[in-house]
């Protein structure tokens, strides 16, 4: 079967590029052919935008009708189990996680009324004042990554409150961006309130430049250039950790193992460390015992759960595991299983095992390294150390009586989210924040007085 | 070859080398055998100039240029009416592509040491033009885009697009000539754009790749009433301007070299010519009197196109620099 072709929206029409390039499937076969966006033609989708629209929003129900169309309907001649098949096949998810994000989407779709009416303070002023909430600028660009889907529902929450939006895929996911704008398109939204833009690095960071607003997924090399600047919220590695200070019991250790390999370890809020004041080698030994088990499954079984992965990456990935083992860490899930760490699955995708490493030192820079399978480290925590350990965190999970220490990693600067108990980091309501108060980084209060405050 | 190798005539850096060749270089006849030749052009980076005047030119004026310096230290070479020759050539090609014969140019590239300066003027000059030109060192760009010095470069780039749209602005412009980038940076000024769609006839692009995307939207959304066409070159090759498009190319722009002088093969790591169709690397000879270059591999990789007639020249398409597998990174600053 030929490659689907892939082009960039334009003014809400695909615009076929001469430029391609081939996406092969973690399988190693040709899945998709993308047309990108040269510097110039962003320059017209940046020019689009900006004389489009007043910079009123979009009418709220088109993103309600186009969550159901996403998830359900043929958008633009593609069926959503085409859509879905790509995706698995792109990322390397399982058939599981790719339905679990499609759910996501259509939830944050839907709730985009409810977590702005959270995110925004009501200030009871008295009659003949006000304030309303406005965008802090015209055009947001969002760069993402392609470790999983659900990350698109944030720039339809700046399309929302009324910017316009450039979205550039991640090389290997440019179907859920190319899909879900097509929805909304489909849905109403005006042609001119979005484009879709795949695009290299350079032409990515010309769109952050653009933009008023912006947001950046990725690995640390991708995101540091743009780390201290008020105007781009930074995605990063997740560095999710958890403390564990009391014993390890079974249901203690199943929540820790099912926090690190939820969704195959690719996102952000999976565990990638654990700190813990009881015996080091027992804990790593219990998740290494849990995860061992995880079988090495091709993305379309239905009881898989790991990341399958392209050959090529696979195996940089595995070299980057057997130079950490030959480097200090203690290897707690190779003891248990003597097979190989990468593994080919039948359709030429490639898992990498679950791998549970274990130091002495707290302060082991190897800490906090995340990679896109259940991958944790287990370190000794003593109570003297306090939170300095568990700094830099997208999701801390507290498993302690000690009350001090959670108001001292609620105050702490570094640690974005907190999570007690066996709460499953990812768990969400509407308004709370996932790293900050997007909506507000999004809009700003603007002071109405007189008669027109109402 | 006689010339080059004849005491009386060749210049004192091929009389030098006649003896380590290992053969006799007036037995050399076909294009091929001139790959028998040791690449020579690292050792224009060091060799004094008036070594490379061919003796039989004795008391004829030559200038010196320098290559770009992409990958380190420049290459010289002497000219002293060669590309004069080969320039209304391609004053001929550039009026087939809509270039108007007379007319005012702005240069926004560089000069100094770099022929393009030189050559460009040369192109307004034949056709009774005001050159107009701004200051460009490529070498200090490409120096901070190493050093990742990406906001200084982008403040360079505007320092060039001022002076030019001051120059627009005052001056009867009727052929625009600069880099892709400089034409990006251009192309994010409306009122500059409406200007040169005013004002111009014709934009030449040169000195840097464009991709495929980038000329369509360039003639399409940008420039549209503008001849736009490219220039594929360098000092020691001379250049090689963009040949008139044809219904079934698959490419946008197809360059074509001087064939009087120049022969430029496209080859695979082991020296073969490829395909038609296929990617290969720059394999340039150039035999002209003043100077003679065989078997020079060049920094570009291109696509080779079969000729329009036969026995015509191969053409070159989507020039890219090249790479080989463990290469330092070749910087393709603003230049």
């Amino acid at each position: 079967m030929a490659p689907q072709a892939i082009n960039p929206i334009l003014g809400g029409r695909e615009t076929v590029s001469s430029d391609r390039v081939l996406l092969t499937s973690v399988r190693g076969q040709p899945l998709a052919d993308v047309g990108l966006v040269p510097r110039l033609l962003a320059q017209v989708a940046v020019d689009g935008l900006r004389r489009g629209g007043d910079g009123s929003p979009p009418d709220p129900a088109i993103f309600e009708t186009a969550a159901q169309l996403f998830a359900h309907e043929t958008v633009a001649g593609e069926t959503y189990d085409a859509y879905a098949h790509n995706v698995m096949l792109s990322t390397g998810l399982t058939a599981s996680s790719v339905s679990q994000a499609t759910a996501d989407i259509v939830t944050q779709l839907s709730e985009l009324r409810a977590v702005t009416m959270a995110e925004l303070p009501s200030a009871g002023f008295t009659s003949g004042f006000g304030t309303r909430w406005v965008p802090r600028g015209e055009v947001f660009t969002c760069l993402l990554a392609s470790n999983h889907p659900a990350p698109n529902a944030s720039w339809v929450q700046a399309l929302f409150h009324g910017y316009r939006v450039l979205v550039r895929p991640g090389g290997r996911d440019p179907f859920t961006p190319h899909r879900l704008l097509g929805a909304l398109l489909a849905a109403g939204l005006p042609p001119d309130s979005a484009a879709f833009v795949p695009c290299g690095h350079a032409v990515g960071e010309y769109l952050v430049d653009v933009a008023d607003r912006a947001l950046v997924y990725g690995g640390e090399q991708a995101v540091a250039r743009w780390r201290g600047q008020e105007s781009v919220a930074v995605r990063g590695p997740g560095r999710a950790k958890a403390l564990l200070d009391v014993d390890p019991t079974d249901e203690v250790l199943d929540h820790l193992a099912f926090t690190a390999s939820f969704d195959g370890g690719a996102r952000c809020t999976n565990l990638s460390a654990v700190f813990t004041s009881r015996p080091v080698a027992e804990v790593a030994d219990g998740l290494a015992e849990r995860l061992t088990k995880i079988p090495a499954l091709p993305a379309t079984d239905p009881e898989a759960v790991l990341l399958t992965l392209d050959r090529t990456r696979a195996d940089l990935l595995g070299g980057q595991l057997s130079r950490m083992r030959g480097d200090g860490l203690h290897d707690h899930s190779g003891q248990l299983d003597d097979r190989d760490t990468v593994v080919e699955v039948g359709d030429g995708s490639c898992v990498v095992r679950p791998s549970i490493l274990s130091t002495d030192r707290a302060d082991d820079s190897r800490l906090g390294t995340e990679l896109p399978f259940p991958f944790v480290i287990v370190a000794p925590w003593h109570h003297d150390d306090g939170v300095v350990p568990l700094r830099d965190s997208l999701v801390l999970n507290l498993i302690t009586d000690r009350r001090d220490l959670v108001d001292r990693a609620v105050r702490e600067p570094s640690i974005r989210k907190v999570a007690g108990g066996l709460a499953v980091p990812w768990a969400t309501a509407p308004g709370i924040p996932h790293d900050g108060n997007f909506t507000q980084f999004l809009l700003e209060p603007k002071g109405i007085i007189g008669d027109i405050a109402g | 070859m006689a010339w080059h190798f004849d005491p009386t005539t060749g210049s004192p850096f091929w009389l030098r080398k006649r003896d380590e060749l290992g053969f006799d270089p007036n037995e050399i006849d076909t294009v091929a055998d001139l790959t028998g030749f040791p690449d020579v052009s690292d050792e224009l980076r060091s060799v004094p100039v008036q070594d490379l005047v061919p003796r039989g030119m004795a008391g004829t004026v030559f200038r010196v240029y320098e290559s770009g310096g992409t990958t380190g230290s420049p290459k010289r070479i002497v000219d002293a009416r060669y590309r004069r020759a080969m320039l209304a050539w391609a004053r001929d090609r550039l009026l087939d592509l809509g270039v108007p014969a007379n007319g005012n140019w702005l240069h926004i590239a560089p000069t100094g040491p770099h022929v393009a300066g030189t050559d460009v003027a040369t192109h307004a000059a034949m056709g009774g033009g005001f050159f107009h030109t701004v200051d460009f060192d490529p070498r200090w760009v490409k120096r901070l885009v190493a050093a990742g010095k990406r906001d200084v470069v982008g403040q360079y780039v505007q320092h060039l697009v001022d002076q030019a749209e001051t120059v627009m602005a005052t001056q009867d412009i009727d052929v625009l000539n600069a880099t892709p980038a400089l034409l990006e940076a251009i192309c994010a000024r409306p009122r500059l754009v409406e200007t040169v769609n005013a004002k111009v006839t014709a934009i030449l692009w040169a000195g840097m790749s464009a991709s495929a995307e980038t000329l369509r939207v360039l003639d399409e959304y940008f420039f549209p009433e503008v001849a736009i066409a490219g220039v594929y070159g360098n000092s020691l090759m001379g250049v090689a301007p963009q040949r008139p498009r044809l219904a079934d190319d698959a490419h946008r722009c197809v360059f074509e070299p001087f064939p009087e002088t120049t022969r430029i093969d496209l080859v695979d790591e082991d020296g073969k010519i490829v395909d038609y169709g296929e990617r290969g690397r720059v394999r340039l000879h150039l035999i002209s009197p003043e100077m003679f270059l065989p078997n020079v591999m060049e920094r570009d990789s291109a696509v080779r196109v079969a000729p329009t007639t036969a026995g015509g020249v191969d053409g070159l398409a989507d020039v890219q620099p090249y790479q080989a597998p463990g290469d330092a990174e070749i910087i393709e600053g603003v230049y």
